[in-house]
């Protein structure tokens, strides 16, 4: 805390990442996005004795134990986001607020994919949902963001924050194109608690189903705020415990004994 | 691993907010001042919510109260949420976002052997996890729409 040269640093970090500013790529139906975040997270990275030796070890550690706290500043503004839409959130419908629990699809998909490349404990924090802010702040409360669990978090959200948006235009529209699903129902399934992914998803469902375009944006938003209401409980409560146990089971199944040491639950 | 006491906390969350005013001055429209009253609600709702996860029975995170707190106080009808919406219209959640990356790119120089090797494994992964969340949802969507006959 009284790290004087870690805060100055920063400072110059955010300074010329700002001042750098958004760059957008458009790139077929979608828009690859880079964010002031992502200079910053870089050039923070080329700080390290590694590469400009601008940073001792002390001081990535010193980084390392704020992080926890640094995000409480984001989360209480991430709440503030979500209350003054609470009134609409609790007026949708069940249908709305039932899809939610598709969510948890990611663990079922990501546990098993996650160990089959070989991922230990970064499969908790990878998998256990789609890694948006609330999570990230979750993984790094109870494990830290210098941990594999954290290691894990944060590689899925900075994939998400650069090209989660074009991924996410491009599936709606091969879903809407190839799948069985009607476009209500993947206009709901687009809110998953990131603004950019949903407008995407929404937005290539709007330019195939022009005529629909202000049911699916208004169910679109509503999902998303659900999700942005729900995300953190359902990931403390349900997705994280289920990580935990699917990760058991296949750790059990894959090495032939149960995970012992630095590989099992803290 | 939080073992700051809470007199710590509350410096490291003025600095951060400090930082987050700058990145918020140089990447949107707002001015430094205009942000100032948002940026010490926001202070304010972090340290409330990592006192009660600290000292609350029932080993619930922080960041659960502080998410909370700062839904029931911009609650619409809540006393003071009006004035507490038009103070954080100024503070931009991306913005908050820079100073906290800086801060763990700072930290991930630390391990960045481990990074390289689960990187690209771990961007493969982001691409099924997105086909997860999104058709979990989707199938159950589906399902109930037509159940209900909405569709």
């Amino acid at each position: 805390m009284k790290n004087i040269k870690l805060h100055a640093l920063v400072l110059g970090l955010i300074i010329i990442a700002e001042l750098i500013g958004v760059a957008k790529f458009k790139v077929g139906v979608g828009t690859i996005v880079l964010l002031p975040m992502l200079y910053a997270l870089i050039m923070g990275i080329f700080l390290a004795p590694k590469f400009l030796k601008v940073v001792s070890q002390k001081d990535m550690g010193d980084a390392a134990s704020l992080l926890g706290i640094t995000l409480m500043l984001l989360m209480a503004r991430y709440g503030t986001l979500v209350g003054p839409t609470l009134p609409k959130i609790i007026s949708a419908g069940p249908a709305l607020i039932l899809q939610e629990f598709g969510n948890l699809g990611t663990v079922l998909l990501g546990v098993p994919v996650a160990m089959y490349f070989g991922l230990k404990r970064e499969t908790i924090g990878a998998a256990h949902s789609i890694a948006r802010e609330p999570n990230v702040a979750l993984i790094g409360e109870k494990f830290g963001l210098d941990t594999a669990e954290g290691r894990g978090v944060m590689g899925v959200y900075i994939s998400g924050t650069v090209f989660g948006t074009i991924f996410f235009g491009v599936m709606a529209s091969m879903a809407a194109a190839y799948l069985p699903f009607h476009p209500y129902a993947l206009a709901m399934a687009a809110g998953v608690g990131s603004a950019s992914m949903m407008t995407a998803a929404v937005g290539s469902l709007s330019v195939m189903y022009p005529q629909m375009a202000d049911q699916l944006a208004a169910f679109g938003a509503a999902s998303n705020m659900l999700s942005g209401l729900d995300g953190l409980y359902m990931s403390l409560w349900i997705a994280l415990p289920m990580t935990e146990k699917l990760y058991k089971h296949i750790y059990h199944f894959k090495y032939g004994e149960w995970p012992q040491g630095e590989d099992a639950a803290k | 691993m939080n073992k700051q006491n809470m007199m710590e906390t509350l410096i490291i969350l003025l600095i951060v907010a400090a930082l987050s005013l700058v990145s918020n001055t140089l990447g949107s429209k707002n001015t430094f001042v205009e942000a100032i009253p948002g940026m010490l609600i926001l202070v304010a709702i972090a340290l409330a919510g990592i006192a009660m996860g600290r000292y609350l029975p029932g080993g619930i995170p922080g960041v659960a109260y502080v998410v909370t707190l700062g839904c029931i106080l911009t609650y619409p009808g809540v006393p003071g949420a009006e004035f507490i919406n038009a103070c954080m219209k100024k503070v931009g959640f991306v913005s908050l976002c820079t100073p906290i990356l800086a801060y763990a790119g700072v930290a991930i120089g630390k391990d960045l052997d481990a990074f390289a090797h689960s990187g690209w494994r771990i961007v493969v992964l982001a691409c099924v996890i997105f086909v997860g969340t999104y058709f979990g949802s989707a199938v159950i969507a589906q399902v109930i729409l037509k159940s209900m006959g909405q569709i």
